[in-house]
């Protein structure tokens, strides 16, 4: 089929469609309703776990297997509606502006930025079922003391997707970006933070650089990288079934997902690396705002999602581990030929992870990110 | 009747634009003031200095590159639109109301979804390539994105024009003829001055939205192909500081509003010598 691997790549669509709804949220956000901070006693209301209402959950694309979520109507006899945002800003963004939403899927480390904002419920585990099978790891994290406000969704990492038909001497390194034999072949992703991480640390330097020396030397690099560049895109699977991108920078869960729609291509030409001179891990979750309309059935929504054997369905599907006890055979299976997309506690412990970075540090790499691009 | 009641038919159309524009427009000066909070979001005040961050001259190459895009947009829809434009309201007929609805159906169908049928097509293993034999090599290139901007507007191009042609007498073209003017003499000292102002506003039309797209570079484009919609959308979804996107949003629109006064004016006296012509 010619449209094969050109298939509309719903992230995108969802960055596109964000910017055309753009007005309405500053409407709403000036209008007063994109407070700074919520209550501190809304946040400590107190739930049961049992069906209040239908659900509205808002999510990345792609990153929910559908058939669990209409499993879960059929069950529970709700209906589950699925709102899409395409980076944490507009997340943000949505919720600030007072838009209700029943179950979100925050990065750790804007957890911690929605915890400091009073934004979310307070979870009580004993409540949750399958609370158990959380990996330990996850009962005190970084991002949210004692887990009070969430539950941990999936870990992921960042590294480079290839085309093995096309590209030769693949080395293990972020230099695999100006690989000669992809120039003008190669996609960085189209996320300031992931772009300007790959370089910190291609330079040695941390993930997290915010020296102004460091971080000129880093615009060096990207500028470099952008000579072998043909865009910029976090849509990775279209552009390398389409072979518009040779090398893809990407995330773990790209490389599984480009697989499943491969087709008619064989799907072992798509292979996925980490890089040695460091590797950004990071995990997300799951988490209810204290504005939900239901937050009783999103409790068991939650407990649904953390149930085993759905989570062993669901990595099928989204393609990354997820921390949830008896899941690690699913994720085994995908990751058996490919250790580079495993991520364990392991890594994230001693991995790189994106910091949250002050306005005046996130104000530096916006303007190195703006100097490589314009 | 009395021009009171006439002003009543003003309201709907004042109502309209000012709670379209004058108080989003007033929401997003108010903003530009303010100072991104640590946990994103914004911490209204005084702070006019994001206006002299916005006047940095990192963003000139960003502006330029903007403006030659919407420009050149403009001029391909001109050459585009008005032989359409030309040809439908001379030989359309009775088919000229379908033909215009034929031209208006695509706008049916959101800006976004149709530049992502474009990059189905354009890419190298879609259908153009298909029928090229060969990768052709267009998408990710400043090509695809003024092509895609000229295929987004063409349409606000068309319409005033055709609207203006339809306005015009064809007795005037008789009366060219009949003055011993060829067919290029008549169009350039006749047709062409009566409808100036449908190609100025068709222009303004075409040029102002492609100015601040963000679509286009973003689907279409490259690596050199970064225009100020996408740096002022990397400000709110990616960098998270309103305040900065908005000061850069107030002083393109001032830039645009400056350019719109010099363009009419200019236009205007156009028109005048055209007609002392």
């Amino acid at each position: 089929m010619m449209l094969d691997g050109n298939g509309i790549g719903r992230r995108e669509f969802v960055r596109g469609g964000a910017g055309l709804v753009l007005g309405s949220s500053l409407l709403t956000a000036g209008c007063g309703v994109g407070q700074e901070k919520g209550s501190e006693e809304a946040v400590k209301k107190v739930v049961p776990a049992k069906v209040d209402g239908d659900l509205l959950i808002f999510n990345w694309t792609e990153y929910m297997d559908p058939k669990l979520i209409s499993g879960f109507e059929d069950r529970y006899k709700v209906k589950v509606r699925t709102a899409n945002f395409d980076s944490m800003p507009s997340m943000m963004a949505k919720l600030r502006s007072g838009n209700e939403y029943d179950v979100i899927f925050p990065t750790a480390d804007y957890v911690n930025r929605l915890v400091q904002a009073n934004m979310l419920l307070q979870l009580d585990r004993e409540k949750l079922k399958n609370a158990d099978t959380i990996y330990s790891f996850f009962d005190d994290p970084w991002y949210d003391a004692k887990s009070a406000h969430t539950v941990p969704y999936a870990m992921y990492t960042t590294g480079i997707a290839w085309r093995d038909d096309k590209v030769e001497g693949i080395s293990g390194s972020w230099n695999d970006l100006m690989n000669e034999s992809a120039k003008g072949k190669v996609f960085m992703l189209d996320d300031f933070q992931e772009g300007i991480g790959q370089a910190n640390l291609l330079n040695g330097f941390d993930l997290n650089a915010t020296d102004p020396a460091e971080l000129a030397q880093t615009k060096q690099t990207l500028e470099q990288q952008k000579e072998y560049l043909r865009g910029y895109s976090t849509n990775a699977a279209p552009q390398l079934l389409s072979g518009a991108a040779w090398i893809h920078h990407a995330w773990n869960g790209d490389i599984i997902n480009t697989r499943n729609q491969a087709k008619n291509k064989d799907p072992e030409i798509f292979k996925f690396e980490t890089c040695k001179e460091g590797i950004p891990v990071g995990s997300d979750c799951m988490a209810i705002p204290v504005n939900a309309k239901s937050p009783g059935t999103a409790l068991l929504f939650l407990d649904w999602i953390l149930d085993p054997v759905n989570a062993s369905q669901n990595i099928q599907y989204h393609g990354y581990p997820m921390p949830i006890e008896g899941s690690e055979d699913s994720f085994a299976e995908l990751a058996a030929d490919d250790p580079a997309i495993e991520v364990s506690v392991d890594d994230l412990e001693s991995g790189s992870q994106f910091k949250e970075l002050s306005v005046v540090e996130r104000k530096a790499w916006d303007r190195v990110w703006t100097e490589v691009k314009a | 009747m009395n021009d009171a009641f006439w002003r009543r038919f003003l309201v709907p159309g004042a109502l309209w634009l000012a709670f379209f524009f004058a108080v989003p427009f007033g929401i997003a000066i108010a903003i530009s003031f303010g100072q991104a909070a640590e946990f994103g979001g914004v911490i209204y005040g005084w702070h006019p200095e994001n206006y002299a961050d916005a006047l940095d001259p990192l963003f000139a190459p960003i502006l330029l590159r903007s403006v030659g895009y919407a420009a050149a947009t403009a001029l391909l829809c001109l050459a585009i639109g008005y032989p359409v434009a030309y040809t439908i309201a001379r030989f359309g007929g009775r088919w000229k109301n379908a033909l215009i609805a034929l031209i208006l159906l695509p706008f049916l169908i959101n800006y976004l979804v149709r530049t992502y049928a474009w990059v189905a097509l354009l890419s190298d293993e879609g259908l153009l390539s298909n029928i090229a034999g060969r990768p052709l090599g267009i998408i990710n290139t400043p090509v695809a994105v003024i092509g895609g901007l000229v295929y987004g507007y063409l349409g606000f191009m068309i319409l005033p024009i055709y609207a203006s042609l339809e306005r015009m007498d064809p007795a005037l073209i008789e009366a060219g003829k009949d003055l011993y003017g060829g067919p290029r003499q008549t169009f350039w000292h006749v047709t062409w001055p009566q409808t100036l102002p449908g190609v100025l506003a068709g222009a303004l039309l075409v040029f102002l939205p492609a100015v601040g797209d963000f679509v286009s570079a973003q689907l279409l484009g490259g690596p050199d192909t970064y225009m100020i919609g996408n740096l002022i959308q990397q400000q709110f979804y990616g960098a998270d500081n309103w305040p900065f996107g908005a000061a850069l949003t107030v002083v393109l629109m001032a830039f645009l509003m400056i350019f719109v006064a010099f363009f009419l004016r200019g236009g205007r006296s156009a028109e005048r010598r055209e007609a002392l012509a």
